[in-house]
């Protein structure tokens, strides 16, 4: 079976096909994200580096973050759209195990880090197990500082890999027994996302369309504060005189 | 970080005027700013994000984005201009990708912005427009209430002071404070 990978959850957009045969194609662009613009011809020309007919695929697999919204919206939508179109499952994998993934050789304790922006990180935890890469914590958010602590405090080596780790780099560059993983292992992989897409699809292990959700890690539950709109609704006209909502 | 929040108080007497007012806020403009526009419908928050983006060297049209939720102009600086009056939860703002338009290096501009303050960060330029009230206002003027909460806004309190002194409400009006670009 044949699996299209799309990635977006960072500034790289990525996608690739590949199957029992391993990667036959990838295609990759990480310039003023410009997901939205960057992933249907991207898909175009995958598919024909490939030489693969789009009803040859049996199922798109996405990248459900989490990472950059805006990002996640266009690849998600992407695939969804595909996945319905072909009448194909989908799979979903976490962007840091995506990250993770790539280094799945190193003995050291490999730490994923995407950029969450506003001075915060996408993180989780790995260590390296036959044939993989384990995740040992809950994908979490933390600042790069209180990452930082975590490390030196673990007393272990480690690799710590992904875009967030390059954007503050200097806050882990003080720690002696932390590398940071180069540009190249910096963005979710799309063939890594095949790789381990293929795996899952071997266990049936499919989500539908329809249940695919992007990992928003950073998501507020609370409801907003409505009474001043509400009270316009409710017909209190100019001036808020009436209502006595302080505010 | 909390007390003393440096105001000032405006008064425009028609829709130009509120436009002229953000086009001059606009110079002051930096990158990675944040703007709440506060007030009731009609107030004139898109009227004054009109003449922000015009400011900042936007030559598109800008519209209200109250049923696009968040658009993008280029001028000088990116502008996204957000409103949030159609959202009902605090997680649906996330996902207009607040955390990302912050980071971007343009300036962000929320309409109805106060209703979602627990997801913005401490710093801020409020711009609440409010209908003039009182036996000789007109139904064009506005009070322009401008609060500069957290440091970059605080910090360009004498700057701001300059750019609002054309429209400068008479001190003697009841609420306008008297220390208005005291500080710094």
């Amino acid at each position: 079976m044949l699996i299209l990978g799309i990635t977006t959850s960072t500034d790289q957009v990525g996608c690739a096909i590949g199957g029992h045969e391993g990667v036959l194609a990838q295609v990759q662009s990480c310039r003023g994200r410009r997901h939205a613009e960057s992933l249907a011809p991207s898909i175009d020309l995958l598919r024909r580096l490939a030489r693969v007919e789009l009803d040859e695929i049996g199922c798109v697999a996405v990248d459900v973050g989490p990472g950059l919204y805006t990002g996640l919206r266009v690849g998600i939508a992407t695939g969804k759209a595909m996945a319905h179109a072909l009448r194909v499952p989908m799979v979903g994998v976490v962007s840091l195990d995506l990250v993770a993934f790539a280094v799945r050789w190193s003995p050291r304790l490999v730490v994923a880090a995407i950029d969450a922006r506003r001075g915060e990180l996408f993180t989780a935890t790995y260590r390296q197990v036959p044939g993989g890469i384990q995740r040992l914590s809950d994908h979490d958010v933390a600042s790069p500082v209180d990452l930082a602590v975590d490390l030196e405090a673990s007393g272990e080596d480690v690799l710590l890999v992904g875009d967030g780790a390059l954007r503050y780099r200097e806050v882990f560059a003080e720690l002696d027994r932390v590398e940071v993983g180069d540009q190249g292992l910096a963005h979710p992989s799309a063939a890594s996302l095949v790789q381990l897409a293929h795996a899952k699809a071997l266990r049936e292990d499919f989500v539908q369309q329809w249940d695919l959700e992007p990992l928003y890690l950073r998501r507020p539950d609370a409801e907003i504060n409505w009474t001043t709109r509400d009270g316009l609704i409710g017909g209190v006209a100019r001036g808020g005189a009436a209502g006595g909502t302080p505010d | 970080m909390t007390g003393h929040v440096p105001t000032l108080v405006a008064r425009t007497i028609s829709v130009g005027e509120t436009r002229d007012l953000g086009a001059a806020l606009a110079g002051l403009a930096q990158p990675g700013d944040l703007v709440l526009l506060v007030g009731d419908l009609g107030a004139g928050k898109t009227a004054f994000a009109q003449g922000f983006g015009a400011g900042l060297g936007v030559t598109e049209p800008i519209t209200s984005p109250t049923f696009t939720l968040a658009q993008e102009y280029s001028g000088r600086l990116r502008v996204h201009h957000l409103d949030v009056y159609r959202l009902g939860d605090l997680a649906e703002v996330a996902e207009l990708a607040l955390a990302e338009l912050l980071d971007d290096g343009g300036v962000v501009l929320i309409e109805w912005g106060d209703a979602i303050l627990p997801v913005l960060p401490h710093d801020y330029l409020e711009v609440r427009l409010a209908f003039a009230t009182g036996p000789d206002a007109d139904d064009d003027e506005r009070r322009v209430v401008l609060r500069s909460v957290g440091p970059t806004w605080a910090a360009r309190q004498v700057s701001l002071l300059h750019v609002v002194a054309p429209w400068a409400e008479a001190p003697s009006a009841p609420g306008a404070p008297a220390d208005g670009g005291s500080t710094c």
